[in-house]
């Protein structure tokens, strides 16, 4: 047998098995293998080989289906609450920069009245109508900062426990 | 014969669709039947990429949470399989590196540290599986064993997952000439290992 045509061969079986091979690569190594009994053995290697493979079996245990089904739901139920709360917290951001924008003109009067007859410097006062505005959005980025957090402790918590 | 595979073509793109919304509404009814699908080969491949039946367990039940909480970021375009897998290997990976981060490369040679690693025996599987897995089962696990992992990983995508090269490359997130490379030699290793042990 010529060398050439036995690598040839042998890397055609590899590849028939790895990625497929043409219908005339498969004409040809069917005729050379009718003639050559060593690339008609790697053939068979390999089918014993790959047949060996698909024998392995992991057995299961029975009961980690229903562990991880029941585990997924109870995640679920949790990030879905997590969704509520947020959507609530959005909807109240929402409202309140609206009534905010709605109230600043009587605000801004009130502030100014009060400083006014209070005699206070203008400075006070208009930090006071700043701050007004500054600290329920510092507030709330604070409420959403931590509840951030906390959902992503709760991730942590649930990979691989040991 | 194009007919039949346009219509499987479709029917796939169908179900990774389906799929796709709902995960996207993290329907547990979907996932719980998901769950049930891959009851087997995701923690078969797990416990090949582990060498741990115990890891294998707690990484499936991962892979299901992390499925639940990224389900939005699925394309229906993959092939859920590979998607699924490769949110496994990411997992099987991390915590390979957590438990032993100085000695990556051991853990992932389970057959270098003998009884380190808990690969499935004959005494920890059930009476009928021992009997029915058999000698030549051991025989090849054992061989299995001696292969470098990411041969063993490649092999076991490509012959018993049945998955194409393009769908192993993105799971192992490798160049597919890496893939072929690897499942070439992982064969031809594994081939000859077995003739040996068989002889």
């Amino acid at each position: 047998m010529n060398p050439e045509t036995d690598e040839r061969a042998r890397r055609l079986i590899d590849a028939w098995q790895v990625e497929g091979i043409s219908a005339s690569e498969r004409g040809w190594l069917d005729a050379h293998l009718a003639e050559c009994s060593s690339c008609q053995s790697r053939v068979e290697a390999n089918e014993r080989a790959l047949q060996a493979l698909r024998t392995i079996s992991f057995s299961v245990n029975p009961a980690l289906v229903s562990t991880t089904q029941a585990r997924v739901r109870l995640r679920a139920l949790e990030l879905r609450e997590n969704q509520v709360r947020m959507r609530a917290l959005w909807i109240s951001c929402a409202l309140s920069w609206v009534l905010g924008v709605a109230s600043a003109p009587l605000v801004w009067r009130a502030f100014q009245w009060i400083g006014i007859h209070a005699a206070l410097p203008s400075l006070i006062w208009k930090t006071g109508f700043a701050l007004w505005w500054l600290l329920p959005a510092g507030a709330v980025a604070v409420l959403v900062a931590w509840n951030q957090r906390r959902t992503a402790n709760q991730e942590d918590d649930t990979t691989l426990p040991r | 014969m194009e007919n039949i595979l346009c219509l499987f073509v479709n029917s796939m793109e169908v179900e990774t669709r389906e799929i796709a919304r709902g995960l996207r509404r993290r329907d547990p009814d979907l996932l719980d039947e998901l769950i049930g699908r891959y009851q087997y080969r995701l923690p078969r491949y797990l416990w090949t990429l582990t060498g741990s039946r115990e890891a294998a367990e707690d990484l499936f039940q991962e892979t299901w949470i992390r499925v639940l909480e990224k389900g939005h970021q699925y394309n229906p375009h993959w092939r859920f399989e590979a998607w699924l897998f490769s949110i496994a290997r990411n997992l099987a990976i991390d915590l390979l590196r957590r438990r032993q981060p100085e000695s990556l490369e051991a853990l992932l040679h389970p057959g270098d540290e003998a009884g380190a690693q808990d690969w499935p025996d004959r005494q920890s599987s059930t009476p009928f599986e021992s009997v029915a897995a058999g000698e030549q089962a051991e025989h090849v696990q054992g061989v299995l064993r001696r292969l470098p992992p990411e041969a063993r990983e490649v092999l076991v995508l490509r012959f018993q997952e049945d998955m194409d090269l393009h769908e192993i490359a993105e799971v192992v997130k490798a160049p597919l000439s890496t893939v072929k490379s690897r499942l070439y030699r992982g064969l031809e290793t594994f081939r000859n290992l077995l003739e040996e042990e068989m002889a």
